[in-house]
């Protein structure tokens, strides 16, 4: 048979994609242990990797009482690990598809406007004290991730459900919009809103295996948007050619649009606005495995976790004891990055 | 029965009407070709068959069911559309996995590629001639390479009807027969029912069974491809002069735009050219876009100097191929003679079939009407009729004719007659 070697080269290709996201898993793990051996308390990797593997393995230590390292592991930088592996998941997954929906190299999590709607919401509960009342910690998160998908629906409204550029112009009214009403309300809230700049700048101050519970909505959220993935790839070749083959691009469109803001939006409200991940991390894994969303999204979701879980690393240590905003640390490296790929033409 | 149906469609851009009535239908088999100038709504028809553009009035069926009331999938595993060139891509492919997007409307969104997938777009890749591309990234193909590759992929679909736009726009000669060869190949031996925007008339009218001429979103013409081609239609849609001939070894028809324009000037001379076996084309063409009004005859059909004439438009007495001047031919010529300023003969050779034009130009300047004789080759060389024809050039110049050995001279000649008229015009006016 002639077409044998076809096939053949198929599976080839399915192998190369396998290995290759072995290898970014093992990175992931690696980073990760890694992020949780340094810190004010040296721990050894071994130790650390010991100890969570016991700790999967459901052993409760027959009561005995936890030693200080093992607290700090399972209590504090495990929890706070996880979570910065969670954002950078869903960033990058959420940087990837916008950037493939708009059909534009620039777009990243929050061109809906997403994260003012965000901010906004955040600072309105600050300055009208609601926290306070409810007394909840839950408050913020939740009232905020309200507001950032209001502001999606809000976008899409202005829009019209019009083209890719209606759609990101509308996001930038939008969130130019939010932002300002933002700032005045934090302006008028005084003091009390210094809380509120340690997330707008994201970072991690909210950790807890509570938060890691809520931020694991991530995972389902980003396998959903990679049951997609080959029409992602259709959509790249634009409205008119993917509606002739088969894809019903409004719908398509939407559905995406919606699933990528609510996945960004539950980030943002544990860990504020952390930038650059979803916008440099889509392109880094492009230049390496290609568009084919197949292979496109799972890697950019396991390099966007590795990734911010280093660059939380620096973020905590580098200037110990004081611990920067994540999201500084990420643009600040993502930053040059970026400029580099314009420099190298970006595909 | 019709495979694709179109049923009286206008389409809109915001406000603007680009189709306005269209209906047609197409059967599995045909061949259609889409003809019309730019901006006609050609890439817009396709559109509209396509479910992208939804007509505000109309509607388009396939195999008796509306489109746009189908899932774009069911559509898609039916229609494939061929676009017009698209621009490099940015994004980054193999050739294999742009084609392999052909499948997904066929494709479980749970599955992967299976051999069969995979069997089919290699097929389509070997019929298209891009099988050695597989493995090149899609940005780095060239414009025909693209273009094909872009079939290759609609025909990863399976479609039942076929459209393209502009196939051949990027091709050289060579990728332009072989996409058309096998556009006609999936017409007669897959029953694909192919629709095809073209630009080249003589492509269309070689390929197409039918052809639909479209100007300002209206059909002017449409059916078979006689019909369709005709100079008048041409001309109605694109303003552009034409011949439309048939071509003597392939049956089919070609068009031949004609080149040159006649000035708008009019001199206000008429001539009366004697020629014939090409000896005239070039005075024609100088003296017609100096802007006199010419005659010619009698001509043999079959002829350069016929040929010239058609194209310039030139009113010409005609004689059947390969056959003496006729009396009657001969009488007519010398009617249009008599109504001329000057008669010019060229160097042409005569011959018995032939002698009566210088019958006619003997006749001509007995009363009165002068005659120019370019001479460049004696007349002796060219006389197959044992000395006749000699014998009246002789005649001709004792009784005045101008003898002129160039075209120059010729020119000169006949601007010297014209001043003379123009003068002779103003005395009698004064």
């Amino acid at each position: 048979m002639p077409q044998a070697n076809e096939p053949d080269r198929y599976t080839k290709r399915l192998a190369k994609w396998i290995s290759f996201l072995t290898i970014l898993s093992l990175f992931l793990i690696f980073s990760l242990i890694l992020a949780i051996s340094i810190g004010p308390i040296q721990i050894s990797l071994s130790d650390v990797f010991f100890t969570i593997v016991k700790k999967l393995l459901g052993s409760q230590a027959g009561g005995n009482p936890e030693s200080i390292k093992e607290t700090v592991i399972i209590e504090l930088r495990l929890p706070r690990a996880l979570l910065a592996a969670l954002a950078g998941l869903a960033l990058s997954v959420a940087g990837t598809v916008f950037q493939c929906i708009f059909r534009n190299p620039l777009a990243d999590p929050y061109v809906l406007g997403v994260a003012s709607g965000a901010g906004f919401g955040a600072s309105l509960v600050i300055f009208l004290g609601i926290d306070l009342l409810l007394g909840s910690i839950y408050v913020i998160p939740l009232f905020s991730s309200i507001m950032a998908i209001l502001t999606v629906f809000l976008v899409h409204l202005i829009a019209g459900g019009g083209t890719e550029l209606r759609l990101l112009l509308a996001g930038m009214a939008v969130s130019s919009f939010f932002s300002s009403l933002m700032s005045i309300l934090l302006d008028l809230a005084g003091p009390r809103a210094h809380g509120v700049f340690d997330w707008i700048f994201g970072g991690f101050p909210l950790t807890g295996w509570e938060y890691v519970n809520v931020a694991l909505l991530a995972v389902p959220l980003s396998l959903l948007i990679f049951i997609f993935a080959r029409d992602l790839n259709i959509l790249l070749l634009g409205y008119e050619q993917a509606k002739q083959l088969g894809v019903e691009v409004e719908r398509l469109r939407k559905h995406m649009m919606i699933v990528s803001s609510v996945l960004t939006a539950v980030i943002i409200s544990i860990c504020g606005i952390i930038g650059f991940v979803g916008l440099v991390v889509p392109h880094m894994m492009r230049i390496i495995v290609g568009s084919d969303h197949r292979i496109l999204l799972p890697s950019s979701a396991l390099a966007g976790a590795s990734i911010l879980v280093l660059c939380d690393t620096v973020a905590r240590n580098v200037l110990r004891p004081v611990v920067i905003p994540t999201g500084v640390i990420t643009a600040l490296l993502g930053a040059p990055f970026f400029v580099y790929l314009l420099h190298k033409g970006v595909r | 029965m019709a495979i694709l149906k179109v049923c009286n469609i206008e389409c809109y851009y915001e406000s603007t009407k680009v189709l306005d009535g269209i209906s047609f239908s197409i059967n599995p088999g045909d061949f259609v070709g889409v003809l019309g100038p730019n901006g006609s709504g050609k890439t817009t028809l396709l559109r509209a068959l396509s479910k992208v553009l939804k007509p505000r009035i109309g509607a388009v069926f396939l195999e008796n069911s509306n489109i746009y009331l189908m899932k774009s999938r069911e559509v898609a595993k039916n229609i494939a559309v061929v676009p017009q060139d698209a621009a490099p891509a940015g994004f980054n492919l193999t050739v294999l996995d742009f084609v392999l997007m052909g499948r997904h409307p066929h494709m479980s969104r749970f599955k992967m590629e299976s051999e069969k997938d995979f069997a089919i777009a290699k097929r389509a890749m070997e019929m298209t001639n891009t099988l050695y591309l597989a493995e090149k990234n899609i940005n780095e193909l060239s414009g025909g390479e693209r273009q094909r590759v872009l079939i290759a992929r609609a025909l990863t679909q399976e479609p039942k009807v076929l459209l393209l736009d502009e196939p051949t726009s990027h091709l050289d000669v060579n990728n332009q027969l072989e996409i058309m060869e096998l556009l006609k190949r999936l017409c007669l031996e897959r029953k694909m029912a192919v629709l095809a925007v073209l630009h080249d008339f003589n492509i269309a009218s070689h390929y197409c069974d039918s052809l639909i001429l479209l100007n300002g979103g209206r059909i002017v013409s449409m059916g078979a491809v006689d019909d369709v081609l005709t100079s008048e239609n041409i001309k109605k849609v694109f303003q552009v002069d034409v011949i439309v001939k048939r071509n003597p070894i392939t049956g089919s028809l070609y068009v031949i735009p004609a080149l040159i324009r006649r000035k708008e000037t009019d001199q206000g001379f008429s001539i009366h050219i004697i020629c014939g076996a090409g000896t005239g084309t070039g005075l024609m063409k100088i003296l017609a876009e100096m802007g006199f009004n010419l005659t010619v005859g009698v001509l043999n059909a079959p002829d350069t100097d016929y040929e010239t004439a058609q194209l310039l438009n030139i009113p010409s007495v005609i004689e059947a191929p390969f056959s003496p001047i006729s009396e009657e031919n001969y009488r007519a010529n010398l009617e249009i003679i008599l109504r001329s300023d000057a008669v010019v003969i060229s160097s042409v050779p005569f011959g018995y079939a032939n002698l009566k034009n210088l019958e006619a130009a003997r006749e001509a300047i007995k009363r009165g009407i002068p005659v120019i004789v370019l001479d460049d080759i004696p007349i002796e060389q060219r006389d197959f009729t044992k000395g006749e024809a000699t014998e009246i050039i002789r005649e001709l110049r004792d009784k005045g004719a101008i003898f002129v050995r160039n075209e120059q001279d010729l020119l000169n000649a006949i601007f010297t007659l014209k001043k003379n008229k123009d003068s002779v015009k103003q005395e009698v006016i004064r």
